[in-house]
């Protein structure tokens, strides 16, 4: 039949006009429109049931309460609990974002706990008369915290270290009117930030500050000084030296100073945040009685401050970074190990803090993924007991530090943190807030293992008042405590706290606005000459890493402002002085 | 919706919460404040002087959800955005967007965002996706819709509980929800005893741009003066005032 | 011969079919046991829809065989013992950026399931699944059986607009 071109054209022909009137080709237009509005690289949402479930927070001490909504048992977003009496239902950025966490590209996948604790007890058996097994622990006051003091107590030359030593003291913000705050965030980011926030129009907030922090710009008043005169202006508010030696240091006036001494005396009872040499006044700063603890655990190491231990003294390093409250900067702790091979276990979840420098590395689990309690924050006047309860499952091959450090120091335990709920429960005092109805009921009316089931559930106890608490004082690792660096390096360095690391939605804040300080970005006043957005090199005298500028007219020149990362705190400490060059 | 600048401490919190409830994706790595997705962005601004009379406020901005001769909805040649007339919301529809960001062009308040890139999240993030949001492809322009899927599953709730059709619905959007210091509030406008409603009346309320005469819906509120002069943009050179975010 | 492969042959090629995981009869549960469509296919507490019941809505009754039908036992057998969830495939599975509310529907209108989801209850059978190949929708989002209509947004606003009840694009869309 198709012998000739002209009948294979007019076939040809006929099938594309009748194939017009089929609905082939309309369909086929649609449809790859359809498939084009859907590409499989979007991911599509699970679907299921919309539930809450209640947890509290533990990427800060601040322990703020959560509901969670799920999918199913997957939680979706995270938002505060609003009957919770300090947190008031607020959130930071940082927990908003916290369910991402355990997705985070830079998270520990791997490590072996054997072969770590293998080299772990070898090192333990050739440890010298003089030596130690240390374990650092990042957030003090935890019940592993207590763990690790009993599993010290039991290895010959165990110490315990940690980071900060101020447990058993609370900060009462309704007893003060007026703030004196040396650089401290008050306003973002320290204490509970819902207490913080409730508590605001009750006192008068001075900051004291070389750069005009989000604190700053909201205080009452903002003194700007010279970075590291703080202590400079804090010696002569004590008294202790002219008023024409601190204007010299800090670059105020006399009379800038003068005016806020009479400040200070008439408006009285001043709180005193980031300087131990002024004294708070009235019953800002109290002594908190700790949340009760099983007799059994009493026989345990007490803390040791890190500086106490000698140098070249430390064969056996086990830090527990799975909460971490703060980082000490890698140069400090180095010098306190043995020169030769001594056994660093870093049991961490980001590779970015101490697995850089560790021996080994062993995964934990990250929030929400694992049960851990919360000391209560600085600003909680009343002992708390709360725990993070489980929201998703921990991956596989992951370590729980406590166990690890028991079992290395050949320490048997159960399920501490039951123990530690039972012997709460067994004082009988205090009341208990569930989350998820609201309810707040005394402890001695709930049976212990309703409590234990109450505060997995979400919620939290809260110690009975103590009138006859005595008056107390902060200590303070800061600025004073370490002189300021004598270099000829051209800029001071300010810190800037972030808590990294953190989700990558946090790019949102970070790199798709100037709103907050990256943990890989300085800043730096305009005039530097540097373009905004450029590759530098920030150098201190213990090294230099690669960062990227963002200008800020809030910092004045001849000042560098980093964000708190451990990369840029194993460079420099509050007080250190760099440089900063464009590549 | 009514924000206290006053309250706003530039934590980004709002960003956040905004960010994760609709389904927003971190930026890509070539992503700057030029480019990236911030469907509110909180801005920075100082009054131009120096220490110590210096002075500085943090602004939310998103979508300013305008009244009067919405310009996105004008220009937009796909019809991809429209002003719903019962509640005041203007919706975008990322699936009807073509791409050809007119829209942005045309909004005087910089609040609506192109997807340069495909959205990615790091393996197993996308679990945490909110189910009440469609995550958007490459190529089409999002914005604040006063957080629709909340309104959806508010709307759903009243019908389940036989409420009627007519009556107004109680959401908070993820902004307002996630604002630790109270800064944002959200109400009916409609309502004389709603929140919003009442700080629109209070001599300190303005609203940003109100010279272009778009009627926003979303009142701020300030004592500081400078800060009203800052809304109102007078010609540049004016003031000294300065803003970045 | 265009127009018999566009007729014919182009709507069997262009969708893929699977069978549903059980051979499940809707007229048998609705006349033998009285169950209507709101029993399985349930509300939750906050207005949403459940969809497709899950295991434990099925295996409350039959934990034990309860006739004698081969499709039952496998069902038995393969599902409720083991304790596995079936993966049922939803005929009327809108895309992603639709959000359509069982209880506005239902609740508040007062609509028969029938109306859009037609006379399911009466099919002894579960018909094939069948999905377009290139787009990955649903057949039923073109024609409903035994209705006149589709799922598309179209019969959703020809509907809408008889009622008055059209308002903005953000009333469906998310």
């Amino acid at each position: 039949m198709m012998n000739t071109r002209r009948e294979v054209l007019m076939f040809a022909g006929g099938s594309a006009v009748g194939v017009l009137f089929t609905p082939a080709p309309w369909r086929l237009i649609t449809d790859t429109a359809l498939w084009s509005e859907n590409w499989p690289g979007i991911p599509a949402p699970a679907r299921g049931e919309i539930r809450a479930r209640y947890t509290n927070c533990s990427l800060c001490a601040a322990g703020c309460a959560v509901r969670a909504r799920c999918v199913g048992d997957q939680p979706v977003q995270l938002t505060g609990v609003t009957s919770h009496p300090l947190s008031h239902g607020a959130l930071c950025p940082f927990g908003l974002a916290g369910h991402h966490l355990p997705y985070l590209p830079s998270r520990v996948k791997q490590g072996s706990a054997k072969e770590a604790a293998a080299a772990v007890a070898e090192a333990i058996a050739k440890c010298g008369p003089a030596e130690h097994v240390v374990t650092l622990d990042l957030r003090p006051a935890r019940t592993a915290s207590w763990t690790y003091r009993r599993a010290m107590a039991a290895v010959r030359n165990g110490r315990y270290v940690a980071t900060s030593g101020d447990a058993d003291i609370a900060v009462d913000l309704s007893q003060a009117r007026t703030v004196l705050s040396f650089g401290v965030p008050v306003l973002d980011g320290w204490g509970t930030p819902g207490n913080v926030n409730a508590a605001r129009s009750g006192f008068r907030l001075i900051q004291i500050e070389a750069v005009e922090s989000r604190t700053a710009s909201m205080a009452d008043q903002w003194l700007r000084i010279r970075p590291g005169s703080e202590d400079a202006l804090a010696q002569a508010l004590a008294g202790q030296t002219t008023l024409s030696a601190a204007a010299d240091a800090t670059g105020l006036t006399v009379p800038e100073i003068a005016g806020l001494m009479t400040l200070l005396e008439q408006n009285g009872p001043v709180l005193v945040l980031g300087s131990s040499r002024l004294a708070s006044g009235g019953r800002t700063v109290i002594a908190r009685r700790e949340a009760p603890v099983p007799a059994e655990w009493q026989k345990a190491a007490p803390v040791t401050a890190l500086a106490s231990l000698p140098d070249r003294s430390v064969r056996v390093l086990l830090i527990d970074e799975s909460a971490p409250d703060g980082y000490v900067p890698w140069n400090i702790i180095e010098k306190k190990l043995v020169a030769d091979s001594a056994v660093v276990v870093a049991l961490a979840w980001s590779r970015e803090g101490y697995a850089r420098h560790a021996n080994f590395v062993l995964p934990v689990g990250v929030y929400p993924e694992v049960a851990d309690d919360i000391p209560p924050a600085l600003d909680s006047v009343a002992a708390t007991f709360r725990l993070a309860s489980p929201l998703v499952a921990a991956p596989v091959g992951i370590v729980k530090p406590e166990q690890f450090v028991a079992t290395a120091a050949g320490l048997s335990i159960a399920d501490t943190l039951r123990e530690r709920a039972d012997a709460i429960h067994k004082s009988a005092r205090g009341t208990l807030l569930t989350y998820a109805d609201a309810k707040s009921q005394a402890l001695k009316e709930v049976t212990a293992d309703a409590f234990w089931k109450a505060l997995n559930a979400g919620g939290c106890w809260i110690d009975a008042a103590d009138e006859k608490a005595p008056v107390a004082k902060l200590t303070v690792a800061t600025a004073e405590a370490a002189p300021n660096e004598q270099s000829d390096l051209p800029l001071a360095v300010v810190l800037s706290r972030e808590l990294a690391p953190g989700s990558p939605i946090l790019s949102k804040v970070y790199q798709e606005s100037n709103l907050r300080l990256a943990p890989n970005r300085v800043a730096l006043h305009p005039s530097c000459g540097i373009e905004d957005g450029s590759p530098a090199d920030f150098a201190t005298l213990l090294g230099k890493c690669r960062v990227a500028v963002t200008l800020d007219a809030a910092v004045p020149p001849g000042v560098v402002q980093v964000s708190t990362s451990p990369a840029v705190l194993d460079l420099c400490a509050a007080g250190a002085r760099a440089k900063v060059v464009r590549v | 919706m009514t924000i206290d600048v006053d309250r706003c401490n530039g934590c980004g919190a709002c960003m956040v919460a905004c960010g994760i409830e609709n389904n927003v994706p971190p930026a890509h790595e070539g992503a700057t404040d030029r480019k990236g997705l911030t469907w509110i962005r909180v801005y920075k601004v100082d009054n131009g002087e120096e220490y110590p009379n210096r002075r500085t406020a943090f602004v939310p901005v998103m979508c300013q959800h305008c009244g009067n001769e919405t310009p996105c909805v004008h220009v937009c040649p796909q019809q991809a955005v429209d002003i719903d007339p019962a509640t005041g919301v203007v919706g975008e529809m990322p699936q009807r967007c073509l791409g050809c960001r007119y829209c942005m062009a045309a909004c005087p308040y910089h609040a609506r965002y192109f997807n340069w890139w495909d959205p990615a999240w790091p393996a197993g993030m996308e679990k945490t996706l909110n189910p009440g949001v469609t995550p958007r492809m490459r190529g089409v322009v999002e914005k604040c819709n006063l957080c629709h899927g909340r309104w959806h599953a508010a709307k759903e709730a009243a019908a389940a509980a036989g409420k009627p059709d007519t009556e107004p619905v109680d959401y908070l959007p993820a902004c307002a929800e996630a604002c630790p210091t109270g800064a944002i509030h959200f109400g009916d406008l409609n309502d004389p005893e709603s929140a919003p409603a009442q700080a629109a009346t209070k001599p300190e309320s303005f609203r940003l741009l109100e010279k272009l005469g778009t009627e926003p819906k979303i009142y701020y509120r300030s004592k500081k003066d400078w800060v009203r002069t800052i809304a109102a943009a007078p010609r540049p050179g004016a003031g000294k005032e300065n803003g970045r975010g | 011969m265009a127009l018999g492969a566009g007729w014919l042959a182009f709507p069997r090629v262009i969708y893929r079919s699977r069978p549903q995981p059980v051979n499940f009869s809707h007229k048998v549960h609705a006349d033998k046991a009285g169950v209507k469509c709101e029993d399985c296919h349930a509300f939750r507490d906050d207005g949403t829809f459940a969809g497709a019941p899950s295991l434990d809505k099925c295996a409350g009754c039959h934990a034990a065989p309860m006739g004698t039908t081969a499709a039952e036992k496998n069902f038995i057998d393969e599902y409720v013992t083991p304790n596995r969830e079936p993966q049922w495939s939803a005929y009327a599975r809108q895309p992603e950026n639709v959000s359509f509310s069982h209880s506005a529907h239902v609740k508040r209108a007062k609509m028969a399931c029938e109306t859009c989801h037609g006379n399911t209850g009466a099919t002894d059978s579960l018909r094939p699944f069948q999905v377009d190949r290139i787009s990955g929708y649903t057949r039923d989002i073109w024609r409903v059986p035994n209705t006149p209509h589709g799922m598309k947004m179209a019969d959703c606003v020809a509907c809408h607009h008889q009622k008055g009840l059209e308002h903005s694009c953000l009333d469906c869309h998310k």
